[in-house]
Formats: structure tokens, sequence, C-alpha cells
């Protein structure tokens, strides 16, 4: 029963990250836009490169969608609403998100095309860049929370949330997410009007529609880790559970994604420079602080 | 959901969902197909390039620069294998624990400081 509502809550929230997306980024808002898109695509032809990798090529979108619904599937709306509560849940995110690389850049080698070619062999490269910046984070959520399950690490910040007994870790997090979703301004592999869309620019029709729903879906479930880990998950007075994730779910993901309006895109160099000199170095320091905090406040 | 199932069958919705996501797409597929195919006309299929087929296979064009700091994250990546069981037990463990780990991660961080020093932190 659960699965069927989280599942139907994945639409509803995929519809609506769409309706903001078109708001965020193009500046208009328009509550049947997304729908019309989609009908759009759905007619439209959906090509196949000539000499592609015809496997890689079909498989990209659809892998895309399962890591993401994977990773959807441990991240709990509400204490009994979620999927699977697995004892390694925070783990079981990680693992299902490593998959997001594994698609993009069959995506990216599928059609033999040079830009989404180019466009996925940098998704590698941005992937060395934010992968120890999502896992490290989550090290020091797990060291307060004494558990891996997300339902506990969410019960664990009652008294104080995340975000404010571990600011350092919450920032890096939410940069390294925003890297894993490709959103500008680390949006490299579809870098728009410097690639033609990269990973995306072979994608016609049909498979467009499936490619860019799994974004939305890999968005709503990055979205759902932040509130899980920093925001205190369901936590919250007067309104039910579940309206408070779904309310911090899509602020969080709305910020994420109008942010790429207000700064330019980060080159690939820049980018692993900065997170494997700053980044890496502020997530062990938060790792240590985190560590002397647990063992003297009993929070 | 009641209490925590049991592993098995929380591995087997996971599953499920999966081939499911395989069924959702090929209906999806069905479904842009009942409403109009592509048609055959030359030249539709070269990738978008320059208009015409490359004369090299795509992936030589390529170099990946970062392999510095992928060899620095995979020694990362095999370290945070070591940091996810420690973490859930930290508390347990107390002091020890935040000794044990605080000297493994500074002898990593070494390494991190010596690679840098030795220009693996750069794009080649």
């Amino acid at each position: 029963m659960s699965i069927l509502v989280v599942l139907l809550s994945l639409a509803a929230g995929a519809y609506a990250l769409a309706v903001i997306e078109r708001w965020a980024v193009h500046g208009h808002l328009s509550l049947t836009g997304p729908a019309w898109a989609a009908l759009a695509l759905m007619g439209r032809e959906s090509l196949l490169a000539r000499k592609s990798d015809r496997l890689f090529f079909e498989l990209g979108p659809v892998l895309l969608l399962v890591a993401g619904l994977m990773a959807v599937a441990v991240i709990p709306l509400a204490p009994e609403l979620i999927i699977t509560d697995l004892a390694t849940g925070a783990l079981f995110l990680n693992a299902a998100l490593a998959y997001v690389l594994v698609a993009l850049i069959m995506a990216g080698w599928g059609p033999n095309g040079a830009y989404a070619m180019i466009a996925g062999w940098r998704f590698l490269g941005q992937f060395i860049a934010y992968a120890m910046l999502i896992v490290m984070p989550i090290t020091a959520v797990a060291m307060r929370a004494e558990s891996l399950s997300t339902v506990e690490i969410v019960a664990s910040q009652a008294q104080l949330w995340n975000v404010l007994y571990q600011p350092m870790g919450f920032v890096l997090f939410v940069v390294a997410a925003m890297g894993l979703a490709w959103l500008p301004p680390l949006d490299l592999p579809d870098a728009t009007g410097e690639l033609a869309g990269g990973v995306e620019a072979e994608y016609t029709g049909v498979r467009l529609a499936v490619l860019r729903l799994a974004r939305m879906v890999i968005i709503l479930a990055l979205a759902g880790a932040t509130v899980t880990f920093y925001l205190g998950g369901w936590l919250g007075p007067w309104l039910p559970a579940w309206a408070w994730s779904a309310i911090k779910i899509l602020v969080v993901a709305a910020a994420m994604l109008s942010v790429g309006r207000y700064m330019p895109r980060i080159r690939e160099a820049r980018y692993l420079a900065l997170s494997w000199k700053l980044g890496i170095s502020l997530a062990l320091a938060n790792i240590f602080v985190v560590g002397v905090i647990a063992l003297v406040v009993p929070i | 959901m009641g209490p925590r199932m049991s592993e098995l069958s929380q591995y087997a919705i996971l599953f499920g969902l999966s081939v499911g996501v395989f069924g959702f797409v090929l209906s999806l597929y069905g479904l842009a197909r009942a409403i109009g195919r592509a048609r055959a006309e030359p030249g539709k299929d070269v990738p978008a390039t320059a208009g015409t087929l490359s004369r090299d296979p795509v992936w030589v064009r390529y170099h990946a620069r970062y392999a510095g700091y992928a060899l620095l994250f995979l020694a990362f990546d095999m370290e945070m294998a070591f940091m996810y069981p420690w973490a859930v037990v930290y508390r347990e463990e107390g002091l020890i624990a935040l000794l044990d780990m605080g000297v493994f991660l500074a002898i990593l961080f070494l390494g991190l400081l010596y690679g840098w020093s030795q220009g693996a932190l750069r794009r080649q």
C-alpha cells in the first residue's frame, strides 16, 4: 500500500518539479506546460543514430530511471511511508546513485556522436569530483544517528536538525548533489549552448521523454536525500508528516534548480581542483568535528 | 508498513520495481509507436556534429585528463568502505574509535597532500 502511495507521490512530484523547472529556468509559470511538452515528445520521431551501439543507447535512459527509483525507494516521506526501510539505507542510496554515472556514459557512448561522447566522458570527470563529497558527509550523518537506516537518521534529528548540527556537511552535500544531478552550474554533461545538449543531443521523441523523466526522478531523489539527512525529513509542527516532507523536498529541489540562473558554468578542471583541494579537506574536517561533538554532547 | 520486513522481501520489492520500470518504459514506447513511426529518410540518422559522419570513431577525440585525480579517487573510495561500518558503531566505541580513524584519516590526508605536491591535482 505504502509503495503505491510513494510511487504516486513520485509521479506528482516529478510533474510539480517539471513545472518548477520551467519557472526557475525559463521564467514562465505554466501548470499544463509539461503535459503538453511530454505529449509533443511522444508524438515526435524517435531516431536511432547511424552506427550506434544500440544496446547502450536503449539501456541508458532506462538504467537512469531505475537508479533514480532505487534511490527514491529508501527515502521516507513519513515514519511508515517508505518503499523499503533497509537497515543499510544510506549505503544503498549511494549504490543506486552510482548507476547514474554508468547510465550517462552508456547514453553518451551509445549514439556514436561526438557531442554525446565528449559529454559522457566529461561526466566521468565530474563523478570523480563529486563522488567523495556525497559519501563523506553521509558518514558524519551516520555517526550521529548510529545507523544507516534512513528512518532512524531522520529520527536522530528530533532535537536538532543536521543542517545546524553539521552545516559544513550540508553545504558540501548539496553542492555534490547538484553535480550528481548535473544541474547548472555543474551541468557539464549536457552543457546547453556548448555541446548542443551533450548526452541528450542524439535522443529524440519518446526516448528523450524517458531521459528527462529519469532526470526529474534523480533530482527528486537527491532533494529527498538532502531533506532526510539534513533538514529533519518529515519532522515539523502542525502539519502532517507527509506534508512536511513534500514541502521540504520541493523547496530544496526548486532551490537547486534556480542556482544555475545566477552562476556561470564551472569548467571541469576547476570543479575537480575545487572538490579535491577544498572539498575533501572540509569533508574530513567535518567528520572530525562531528566526531568530537558526538562524543561530548549526548544529542 | 508495520515492523521492519525481512531483508529478503525488501530486496524482492526492489527487484520487482526495477523490472516494473522496464515494463513502464516499454509501454511508453508502445504508446509512442501507436501515435506514429519515424519516416526513413536519408541523412536523418547522422549524429549532430556537422552534418556528415565523422571519419574516425568518435571516441578517439576525448582525452581523460583527470587521471591523477582518478588514482587518488581509488584510494579514497576504498577508505569509504571502512568508514560506513565504523560510523555506525562510532558512539558506542567512543574515544578509541575517534583515535583509530583519526590516525587512518591523517595518513590518507597526508597522501592527498603528497599527491598535491607532486602535481596529481592538476588537469594533465
